[in-house]
C-alpha cells in the first residue's frame, strides 16, 4: 500500500503556506488551468451545461457497472488481452509481480497513473529488484527527487527550475543548467534510453469504451505511448469505474476531460488500446493485461449518498479553482489524491476518522463542482462526511470524532429555538468579551475554543444591542 | 485466467447496486443495435460532402492546427508532397545520430510518394516496416534509427486537427511516435468534421465498423509537449518534436 | 410600490448580533421603497452553523423553528446569502426523509429572497438613489454567487449609486477563507486565503469593498483592521442607505 499520511493535513499545510516557490506556481496553476477550463467549456457548441450530460452519461454506467464491465472484459479477452480482477491494491500489485516473474522483466516503464500512485505499486516494483523508470517529466523529477507527487496533472509545480537542474546534474550527470528546454530534452534522451529497453510498461486508463473492449490513455507528452508501445508487455490498471458502456458516450466525456484536465481541446496523444498486437503487425506488446481495481470502491458504490463520486474522471479540474487547494497544495492532503476530489474520495478509500481534516478542512465554496466536467457534487459529500464525523457511523466504522463539539451543538440546539435563551447567551458572551483587549472597537485577541481566528485576523465584538431588540423598541 | 475471481468481483458490484444477482446482461438498453436518426444524419452528412464543404473543413484544419504547433500544408498533388518531403528531408538534422534514414509505413499512399527514389540522390536510406523488416527482426532498429517517420492517417479531425490512426500489419505504430519528426499524408477527403463523426463511422459506416478500432487506434494532435518545468511549454518532451501534415487536395 | 407584497425580515444571526447596523440600512432601504415591513422578534439562527459541522440533528431543531417562526410570511428577504442558500437548498437534504417538514421547507424557500436579488429580480430596482463618493469594489461570497446565482444584481445596483467609481478586483469570485468553522478550526489556511483576498482588494486602490455577506465582511474586516488598512467594509445595504 501507498504511504498514507492523512492526520498531516494541518502541519503539511503550514508548511506549504510558507513555501513562496509553491505559492506562485499555485496561482499560476489556477490562473492558467483553472480560469483556462472555465473559458474552453463557456466556447463549446453545447456551453458548460453539458457537464451535466456528462453527469447523467457516468451516473448511468455506474448504476450498471456489472454490465458494463463484464461487456468490456469480455470484449479485451476476446481481442487477446488478459484481465485481472483486484479486490484490493495488494492483489493488484501481487499480480503485476508475477506478470513481471513470469517474464523474466528486469525494467519497467511507468506511464501516469493515479491508480498506480493508490496501491503503491512503484515501490513493490522496486523491493522486488525491479528498475522502475517514471515516464512523464513531472513525475519521473519526483522520483528522481525522491518525493511524491503534489498535483494529478502537474506532480511537480512545487519544484522550480534551478532546484530541477541542480537535480539532473546530480542525477543525470549533465552540466547543470536550468533552461526549460533543454532539461526537458535532457531528460527526453534519458529516458529515451529506458523506454527502449524496458520490458514491461505500465499505464493507466482514462476511460475505458465497454463495447468496443478498448482502454484510453491520454498524454501530451507521448511517454504513455511509449510505455505501452516499445516494451513486450503492457499492464494497465484501471478503478472499476473507469468505463463508459458507448463509443459515442466518449464524444463528450473525452471533449470534457482534455478541457478539465488541461484546458485544451485534445490531449496530444489519446491512445485506445484493445490488446496486444494482433498478427502479421509489426510492433506494439505481445501480452497485454489489464488490472481491474475495487480496493473499496464497491463500498463507495453501495452507498448513494457517495456513488455519485464514482463518475469522477479524475482530471484534477477541481484542484484547479480550489482556493484551499490553492494555499496548501498537494502534499497536504498525504495520499494519491489531492484537492476536493481527494477530500472526497481519500476519506472513503482510507477511512473517515483518519482522514477527519480532509473532511472539515474546506470552506464548501462549490468552485469544484462548477469546473468539475461530470459536475460532480463535492460539496454535498463533504457535509455527508461531516454528519458521519460528527454523529458516527457504524456502516463506515466511524466514531464521532469530537464529543465536546458535539455537547457544544446540542447545547447550541437547546438555546437557537428559544429566543429568550438565545439572548440570555448572546448578553453573557457580551459580558465576557469585555476581558478581551480592544483596539478601536475591534478584538485582537480570541480565548480558545476560537483562539484561531485572532491569530491573523482582529473581529468586531457584539453589539451593545441585538438588531431584534432595536426592532422590538422602536422600528 | 481468474473466473473465479471476476464473478465474485462482478457480485460484489451487483450486491452494492442492489441487483438480484441473476439478472441477465442484457436488461441494460445500453447496446442497441440500430442506428439512431442523428446518426444516420451524420453518416449522410460525411458522405455527401462537397469539394467546397472539404475545403471548409480543410480551412479549420488549419486554424486549429496553428495553436498546438502543428503544421498543416496543403498540397496540389502527390508529386508537389514528395517534393517538400525531399526538402525536409534535406533542411532537417537528425537529433540522435549523425546518419540520415527514414522509416515509412507499408501504405499505398506512401508506397506512392516513391521516396526511395527521391531521396537517393542525398544518400538517405528509407525503410519501411513492412512484413520483409519484421522477419528480417531489424525493424525496431530501423524505426530507433530514422529521424523522420512517414505514415498515412486514417481520419484527420479538423475541430482539434487530429490525426486518427489504426494499426496494421505493415503500419507500425512506432513510426509516428519514435523518430523525432513526424510526417503525416493525408487526402483531403479523409478530413471529417469531429469525434462525433469519427464515432459514427466507426460504429456504423459497415466498411470501418467491420474493421473496427483495431487493438490500437491512436489520435496525434501536434507534437508532444510538456509543461513540467515550471510551466513552460517545451516541444518534444517524448515523442516527436515536429509534425507535418501534408494534405493531398486534388 | 404599494401593491407590494409585505416584507418580512430573516435576520442572519451575525447581522443581529455583532452587525445591527446592517439590519437597520436594510430596513430603511426598503423604507424609502415603502415597503411594509416585519420582523418576528422570535426569529434565532437559521441552523447552519449546525448543519455545515455535520450536526443535522442539531441543524434540524433550528430548521424547524424557523420554519414555525417564518411559515406565515408572504415573501421572506435576508441580508445573506450564505443563509438564503441554506433555506432554499439545504434545507431539502436536512428533511430527506421527512416529508411533511421537507413539503413545509420548499413552500418557504420558494418564498425567500436573498436583498440584493429581492431588489433587482423581484422589485425591478436597480437605482435607489443612493451616494457614495469613492472607490469601491465587490467580493462575490460564495452561496450567493454558486449557491444561489447572484452575480449581476448587486453590480447593477453598484453602478447606480452616484458618485461611486466601480472597480472589479482580481478574483473577486475567490473564497475569502471564511467558511464558518472552518475559520476556526483551520486558522492558517483560512488566514492565508483572506490574506490574499485583502490584498486583491487594496490591490483595486478602493476605499471600501462591498459585498452581501456579513460573514465574509466579518473575515475581510479583521484582516484589514489587522493588518492597520482604513479600507470601509460595507454591506450593499449599507452603501444603498448612504
Ligand atoms: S471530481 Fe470532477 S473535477 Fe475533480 S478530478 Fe474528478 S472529474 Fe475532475
Amino acid at each position: 500500500m501507498a504511504k498514507i499520511t492523512t492526520e498531516n493535513y494541518v502541519a503539511e499545510a503550514k508548511k506549504a503556506i510558507k513555501n513562496q516557490v509553491l505559492q506562485e506556481a499555485l496561482a499560476d496553476l489556477q490562473h492558467r488551468f483553472g480560469r483556462g477550463t472555465a473559458e474552453c467549456y463557456r466556447q463549446l457548441p453545447e456551453g458548460p451545461d453539458l457537464r451535466l450530460r456528462a453527469h447523467d452519461i457516468r451516473m448511468k454506467d455506474i448504476e450498471n457497472l456489472d454490465v458494463v464491465l463484464e461487456t468490456l472484459v469480455a470484449n479485451i479477452r476476446k481481442n487477446g488481452g488478459h484481465v485481472y480482477f483486484a479486490e484490493d491494491g495488494q492483489a493488484a500489485v501481487n499480480y503485476c509481480l508475477e506478470v513481471a516473474h513470469k517474464h523474466k522483466v528486469r525494467r519497467v516503464v511507468k506511464g501516469k497513473s493515479m491508480v498506480s500512485e493508490e496501491i503503491g505499486l512503484n515501490d513493490a516494483l522496486v523491493e522486488a529488484g525491479i528498475d522502475v523508470s517514471e515516464t512523464d517529466l513531472g513525475e519521473y523529477i519526483i522520483q528522481l527527487a525522491g518525493e511524491t507527487p503534489s498535483h494529478i496533472i502537474a506532480p511537480a509545480i512545487h519544484k522550480t527550475r534551478s532546484e530541477i537542474g541542480s537535480l539532473f546534474a546530480d542525477k543525470l550527470d549533465i552540466p547543470y543548467d536550468d533552461d526549460p528546454s533543454r532539461l526537458t530534452w535532457a531528460a527526453r534522451k534519458a529516458l529515451r534510453e529506458k523506454f527502449l529497453a524496458a520490458d514491461m510498461g505500465t499505464s493507466g486508463c482514462n476511460i475505458a469504451c465497454a463495447e468496443t473492449g478498448h482502454i484510453t490513455t491520454l498524454s501530451n507528452e507521448g511517454n504513455i505511448r511509449m510505455s505501452t508501445t516499445m516494451p513486450r508487455i503492457h499492464v494497465a490498471f484501471m478503478g472499476m469505474e473507469r468505463v463508459a458502456a458507448r463509443l459515442e458516450d466518449h464524444d463528450i466525456l473525452l471533449r470534457l476531460l482534455c478541457r478539465g484536465a488541461a484546458a485544451q481541446n485534445m490531449a496530444t496523444y489519446v491512445s485506445y488500446i484493445g490488446g496486444p498486437r494482433s498478427a502479421g503487425e509489426v510492433d506494439g506488446p505481445q501480452e497485454f493485461h489489464l488490472v481491474v481495481l475495487d480496493n473499496g470502491r464497491s463500498r463507495i458504490l453501495a452507498d448513494e449518498e457517495f456513488r455519485e463520486m464514482l463518475c469522477c474522471i479524475r482530471c484534477a479540474a477541481c484542484l484547479n479553482v480550489c482556493p484551499v487547494y490553492a494555499k496548501i497544495g498537494g502534499h497536504s492532503y498525504g495520499y494519491a489524491y489531492s484537492g476536493p476530489v481527494g477530500a472526497v474520495v481519500t476519506p472513503l478509500l482510507v477511512g473517515i476518522n483518519r482522514a477527519a481534516d480532509l473532511c472539515q478542512g474546506e470552506t464548501l465554496c462549490g468552485a469544484c463542482q462548477d469546473i468539475c466536467p461530470v459536475n460532480i457534487d463535492i460539496p454535498r459529500m463533504l457535509l455527508a462526511l461531516r454528519t458521519k464525523l460528527a454523529e458516527g457511523d457504524s456502516a463506515w466504522g466511524v466514531t464521532p470524532a469530537d464529543r465536546k463539539e458535539k455537547l457544544l451543538f446540542q447545547a447550541w440546539s437547546w438555546m437557537i429555538r428559544n429566543r429568550r435563551l438565545y439572548d440570555a447567551a448572546v448578553k453573557l458572551a457580551a459580558t465576557g468579551q469585555r476581558l478581551f483587549a480592544q483596539k478601536d472597537d475591534m478584538i485582537g485577541r480570541l480565548p480558545p475554543p476560537v483562539h484561531g481566528w485572532t491569530k491573523g485576523r482582529d473581529i468586531k465584538p457584539l453589539a451593545a444591542e441585538s438588531f431584534i431588540s432595536r426592532w422590538k423598541k422602536s422600528l | 485466467m481468474n473466473t473465479a475471481s471476476q464473478e465474485e468481483f462482478i457480485h460484489k458490484i451487483k450486491i452494492a447496486l442492489g441487483k438480484p444477482l441473476a439478472e441477465s446482461q442484457r436488461n441494460v438498453d445500453f447496446f442497441k443495435s440500430d442506428m439512431s436518426d442523428e446518426t444516420r444524419g451524420i453518416l449522410e452528412r460525411i458522405k455527401n460532402r462537397t469539394p467546397e464543404e472539404r475545403k471548409k473543413l480543410l480551412a479549420t484544419l488549419i486554424e486549429a492546427a496553428g495553436p498546438i504547433n502543428l503544421k498543416v500544408i496543403s498540397c496540389e498533388d502527390i508529386n508537389s508532397v514528395t517534393a517538400a518531403i525531399a526538402d525536409l528531408v534535406r533542411d532537417k538534422d537528425p537529433e540522435w545520430g549523425a546518419k540520415k534514414s527514414v522509416v515509412a509505413w507499408q501504405h499505398p499512399l506512401i508506397e506512392n510518394l516513391n521516396l526511395p527514389e527521391a531521396l537517393s540522390p542525398q544518400d538517405v536510406t528509407v525503410f519501411f516496416t513492412d512484413v520483409k523488416e519484421t522477419e528480417s527482426g531489424n525493424l525496431r532498429q530501423h524505426v530507433i534509427d530514422s529521424y523522420i517517420g512517414i505514415t498515412a492517417a486514417d481520419f484527420c479531425m479538423a475541430d482539434s486537427a487530429t490525426m486518427v490512426m489504426r494499426t496494421r500489419p505493415g503500419q507500425a505504430r512506432s513510426v509516428s511516435l519514435v523518430p523525432s519528426i513526424h510526417v503525416a499524408v493525408i487526402e483531403l477527403n479523409q478530413i471529417i468534421a469531429d469525434l462525433k463523426e469519427l464515432y459514427a463511422l466507426l460504429k456504423w459506416d459497415p466498411q470501418e465498423s467491420k474493421e473496427g478500432l483495431t487493438n490500437c487506434m491512436t489520435f496525434i494532435s501536434g507534437p508532444s509537449k510538456t509543461a513540467d518545468i515550471e510551466a513552460t511549454m517545451v516541444h518534444g518532451a517524448h515523442g516527436p518534436r515536429q509534425v507535418h501534415v501534408y494534405v493531398i487536395t486534388s | 410600490m404599494s401593491s407590494q407584497k409585505k416584507v418580512t425580515l430573516f435576520i442572519q444571526c451575525l447581522v443581529d448580533t455583532i452587525y445591527p447596523e446592517v439590519a437597520e440600512a436594510m430596513v430603511q432601504v426598503f423604507r424609502r421603497l415603502g415597503i411594509s415591513l416585519t420582523c418576528p422578534t422570535d426569529q434565532t439562527c437559521c441552523g447552519q452553523p449546525a448543519f455545515n459541522s455535520g450536526y443535522r440533528r442539531q441543524a434540524q431543531v433550528a430548521a424547524k423553528h424557523f420554519i414555525e417562526v417564518f411559515e406565515d410570511s408572504e415573501l421572506i428577504v435576508c441580508p445573506s446569502g450564505s443563509c438564503v442558500n441554506m433555506v432554499r437548498h439545504h434545507y431539502a437534504e436536512l428533511f430527506r426523509n421527512n416529508p411533511q417538514w421537507l413539503q413545509r421547507a420548499q413552500d418557504l424557500a420558494g418564498r425567500t429572497y436573498e436583498f440584493s436579488e429581492y431588489l433587482v429580480d423581484v422589485l425591478g430596482v436597480d437605482d435607489l438613489g443612493a451616494r457614495f463618493d469613492g472607490k469601491v469594489t465587490y467580493h462575490d461570497s460564495c452561496h450567493l454567487l454558486r449557491g444561489i446565482g447572484v452575480q449581476k444584481q448587486p453590480r447593477k445596483l453598484l453602478h447606480h449609486i452616484s458618485g461611486t467609481d466601480f472597480i472589479e478586483m482580481h478574483n473577486s469570485d475567490y473564497c475569502c477563507g471564511f467558511g464558518g468553522a472552518f475559520s476556526v478550526k483551520y486558522p492558517d489556511i483560512s488566514n492565508a486565503m483572506v490574506t490574499d483576498k485583502v490584498k486583491n482588494i487594496i490591490d483595486t486602490g478602493a476605499d471600501a469593498v462591498v459585498a452581501c455577506d456579513m460573514g465574509c465582511l466579518m473575515n475581510i474586516q479583521g484582516k484589514l483592521s489587522r493588518m492597520g488598512s482604513d479600507i470601509k467594509v460595507m454591506h450593499l445595504a449599507q452603501i444603498l442607505a448612504s
